[in-house]
């Protein structure tokens, strides 16, 4: 069976080395086994952790809207499709955004709720989602998946909203990891709209999923 | 008076005699007692870089032979040095006579700038040179030996010498030994591109550490027929 | 192992007479290291994270068998199946028997080195299943029937207009010229795909033992479509992928975005714990993970080696290295190019084969300077050459250059004999103080430069006129 066959190969590889091991561990080279794990950097301090999570937001590409309240976010995400002529939506239906899916429902837009089919989904013009956590340094939004939470929500539609409560900014993935204790099915960090190089050299946005992500942060 | 025994290189010996001279009377000038092993001929690293560790191991018994008495080596170059410094410890390691000696010349063998600079804490060494002047960072100098700053410091102290910067600096100009000969093609592009930013560097002269980038590069000014001339860094520093 | 011996030699001078490649590395290198070096420059202490990445790394590999069984664990406990595969047969074996059993008919891949290493997609199409990259690099690679040639950069060798005639021949759509409408049409045939895949395929840039996660780092979002939409989601990873600790991501996450494309994070990063779970809308009803080893125990064997398991795939090597600025990454031959493909490619596939690679470099020390992980590359590829010439790959002509110069270096009064007859030979070749034309075999070097000629008076004979000797 290859599951033998390859850890008597890693644990004949560590005889092997045992063996040949020199004195000391060169530079460059694996050092010799060692059971201590290494200590981790600490979380990085900045003076301002929702200011940089905002500016650094903008530089990759992220639309960043301020508010103070989830009703005040629930308006910002009406008006945002009105403006644009969006019809229909992919929204997460958790706690927190279930105002902001009745708001837009009362503006004569379809939501879709989780558990509708891929297809739909692909037709909707706006993926509507929360996000755990923020981290500043990297402007990343941290989104889980669960019953409530789509993952695709936040990928098939052009455009993606993201609602994040400032108080959810951490400062960087040091932070982050340190906070992480329930692990859903898929955790994805997101940072920015979708783009790749491939073609030319030139940056493309969307190139899978949404070309646009804005970011409604609400801060109370 | 510090005592320095020169390792000059096979290359100085036999091609560019001018740079171990200069290297002489700049050590002199900088107050030491220079002395010339006469057994020593070349590290191997002309060898080595072809993978014949056998013939390197030849060739490093013979220089740690000739140069065990000395209390300091100096080099005027970084290759050398580097092939002294990081591969004469790993190449005899399981030699229990030569190991331990290698380890030692290892400690004690310094590139020429580097023990200017970091050894007798000179930056000014007297010399007087007018003339535009690119800086080409020899790689194994540079990455090898960690001299960053060490050459710069010394030429920037030249009096009615300008220092011109040359954009790629720090990339390899293509030469690394028997690799300029068996992929000539490569090596001749990468040359291509560092002599294209020294000519447009404006410099009158480019400078280095090493005589066999200078060597490549000097050639292919020369194929050239630039007005631009390769001469080492001790040639610059004894001049004046 | 297989296949003829790799010629970057000639490899490497036909990629220098192609304009259109030239153009396309001389741009997109500088350019790539450029942006490297901009977000590397705002980490205040980025030799601090490269040495606990290196740790972390050296630490995972010195216990690797206990962590790839924790990781066995934990993938299983959240519902997933782990494979292992000794070597690419083993792994091909696995994904095609599950197609096989699951009745797949259409396979949807996000990028991954790793089946490119096993040679996945053909296997696949042997049985009749449709394989389609989804990676806009590696699409427009799998349309052109060729490989990647930059592990992050697949199609970094393509220009504009050669993508934008590929897709007017095999799409047959009309012809389109900026890169947005090339991709917005890769885009709309390629969602088609999701749609439709029954499989999906993924690579795994790292993997944690204590969660038993999977993490896949892209920017374009196929990763995620790839692993969330298909019912079955397969991913492949080499041994040396795992990390002990969720939190060792932090570290590595930021050097991986940071070096491989210059930005602080990537797009995406999916950190996958098991397929979907009860009442989630969506996610795949199974995940299979394939752990691959390949070869790469022997570099855990190997003191002088290992460390090259260390390797994140950032590609900073690629990008910082001036052989593979001017050769491009298929002068290499395999899948793996660059000073870490010169490394791994001679232990994966055999000095017989990939030997002529790790002399492929002037050992610059470029790469590193630059890598994340600190693997000395350029003193493992000293150690290739070695191994290449014992192994007896030499040539003869390589061997009498060896034997001539150890001989007449051995003794200075070879030296001094030998420097006194060049000096009367050279008389016939000298002119102006210069050699313009060498015979072969040193004929590559007065191809681009002059050689110098030997010096009227050695510095050993000077030293004894001026000097009177010494010591």
């Amino acid at each position: 069976m290859s599951r033998d066959v390859i850890l008597g190969r890693i644990r004949a590889a560590r005889e092997a080395l045992a063996w040949a091991a020199p004195q000391g561990a060169e530079p460059g080279t694996a050092a010799p086994a060692s059971d201590a794990l290494p200590a981790l950097p600490p979380a990085q301090r900045f003076p301002d952790i929702v200011g940089l999570f905002v500016q650094r937001a903008r530089q990759v590409g992220m639309l960043v809207d301020i508010v103070a309240s989830p009703a005040e976010a629930a308006r910002r995400v009406a008006s945002l499709c009105g403006e644009r002529g969006m019809r229909r939506a992919a929204a997460w239906a958790t706690p927190d955004l279930a105002a902001l899916g009745d708001v837009l429902a009362a503006q004569g837009i379809e939501v879709l709720a989780p558990g509708s089919s891929v297809e739909q989904v692909a037709t909707a013009d706006l993926g509507v989602t929360g996000a755990e956590w923020g981290i500043a340094e990297t402007a990343t939004l941290v989104l889980p998946s669960g019953p409530q939470q789509p993952r695709l929500a936040s990928l098939l539609p052009p455009v993606h909203v993201a609602v994040l409560a400032a108080d959810r900014i951490v400062p960087d993935l040091h932070a982050l990891f340190a906070r992480v204790g329930f692990l859903p099915s898929a955790l994805t960090l997101i940072t920015g709209p979708s783009r790749s190089a491939d073609i030319g050299l030139t940056p493309v946005l969307g190139a899978h999923g949404p070309m646009e992500v804005s970011v409604v942060l609400i801060r109370s | 008076m510090r005592e320095v025994a020169l390792f000059v290189t096979c290359l100085v010996d036999q091609l560019y005699p001018q740079v171990g001279q200069a290297a002489v009377r700049v050590l002199e000038r900088a107050g030491c007692g220079v002395f010339f092993p006469e057994a020593q001929t070349c590290c191997g690293q002309a060898v080595f870089n072809d993978g014949f560790q056998d013939d390197a191991r030849r060739l490093a018994a013979g220089l740690i032979g000739a140069l065990d008495g000395a209390e300091a080596v100096v080099a005027p170059s970084g290759s050398c040095v580097a092939m002294v410094r990081e591969w004469y410890p790993r190449l005899l390691r399981d030699d229990p006579v030569l190991g331990p000696r290698a380890a030692a010349l290892a400690r004690r063998t310094y590139e020429l700038s580097e023990f200017l600079v970091r050894v007798l804490g000179l930056s000014d060494v007297g010399a007087r040179f007018p003339a535009a002047v690119a800086y080409h960072a020899s790689c194994h100098g540079l990455r090898g030996l960690g001299l960053r700053e060490e050459p710069v410091r010394l030429l920037a102290a030249v009096r009615d010498l300008r220092l011109v910067p040359l954009p790629g600096a720090e990339e390899c100009c293509g030469f690394g030994g028997l690799f300029s000969v068996k992929f000539a093609d490569l090596s001749g592009a990468m040359l291509a591109a560092k002599l294209d930013a020294i000519e447009a560097s404006g410099a009158d002269v480019v400078t280095a550490t090493d005589v066999s980038c200078l060597m490549h590069i000097g050639g292919g000014l020369a194929r050239r027929g630039s007005r631009v001339r390769a001469m080492h860094l001790a040639e610059l520093l004894v001049q004046g | 192992m297989s296949g003829p011996r790799i010629d970057m030699i000639g490899n490497a001078r036909r990629a220098l007479q192609d304009p259109a490649l030239q153009q396309q590395l001389r741009r997109a290198m500088p350019s790539f290291r450029r942006q490297r070096d901009a977000a590397v420059a705002e980490v205040a202490d980025w030799e601090y994270l490269r040495s606990t990445a290196a740790a972390i790394k050296d630490h995972a590999l010195a216990h690797l068998d206990r962590y790839l069984t924790e990781l066995e664990m934990q993938v299983a406990v959240r519902g997933g199946v782990v494979h292992w595969a000794a070597d690419a047969a083993d792994a091909r074996r696995i994904i095609v028997d599950l197609a096989r059993r699951r009745g797949i008919r259409r396979v949807v891949k996000s990028k991954s080195m790793t089946t490119e290493e096993i040679h996945l997609n053909p296997a696949l199409e042997r049985e009749g299943i449709v394989v389609v990259e989804t990676d806009l690099g590696e699409y427009i690679v799998q349309l052109a029937g060729e490989t990647p040639s930059h592990i992050v950069a697949p199609v970094v060798h393509k220009s504009v207009e050669a993508v934008a005639d590929l897709f007017a021949a095999k799409l047959h759509a009309p012809r389109h010229e900026r890169p947005e409408e090339l991709a917005g049409v890769a885009r709309q045939t390629l969602r088609a795909e999701f749609l439709a895949a029954d499989m999906g395929v993924s690579g795994v840039n790292f993997a944690v033992a204590e969660t038993g996660t999977i993490v896949v780092v892209e920017n374009e979002g196929n990763a995620r479509l790839t692993t969330s939409r298909p019912r079955i989601h397969v991913a492949v990873m080499g041994l040396e992928k795992v990390v002990p600790r969720l939190a060792d991501l932090g570290v590595m996450l930021s050097l991986l975005a940071r070096s491989s494309t210059g930005q602080r994070a990537s797009v995406y990063v999916s950190l996958l714990s098991g397929p979907r779970r009860p009442g989630e809308p969506d996610g795949p009803d199974e995940l299979h993970l394939v752990i691959l080893d390949n070869g790469r125990t022997r570099l855990l064997g190997d003191p002088d080696l290992r460390a090259a398991l260390r390797c994140i795939r950032c590609g900073a090597c690629l990008n910082i290295c001036p052989v593979f600025e001017r050769a491009g990454g298929h002068a290499y031959g395999a899948v793996y190019s660059g000073p870490i493909g010169a490394v791994i490619t001679p232990v994966y596939e055999g000095l017989d084969r990939a030997g002529e690679l790790p002399f492929a470099s002037t050992l610059c020390g470029a790469c590193a300077e630059v890598c994340p992980v600190k693997i000395d590359l350029p003193r493992m590829l000293a150690e290739l050459r070695g191994r290449a010439v014992r192994a007896g790959h030499a040539t003869n002509l390589d061997r009498l250059f060896a034997r001539a110069w150890t001989l007449l270096m051995e003794r200075p009064a070879r030296l001094w004999i030998a420097g006194k007859i060049g000096r009367t030979l050279q008389r016939v070749a000298v002119r102006g103080r210069r050699i313009d034309r060498l015979p072969y075999p040193l004929s590559g070097w007065t191809a681009h430069r002059v050689a110098p000629p030997l010096a009227t008076q050695s510095f050993r004979e000077w030293w004894r006129m001026d000097r009177g000797g010494g010591r």
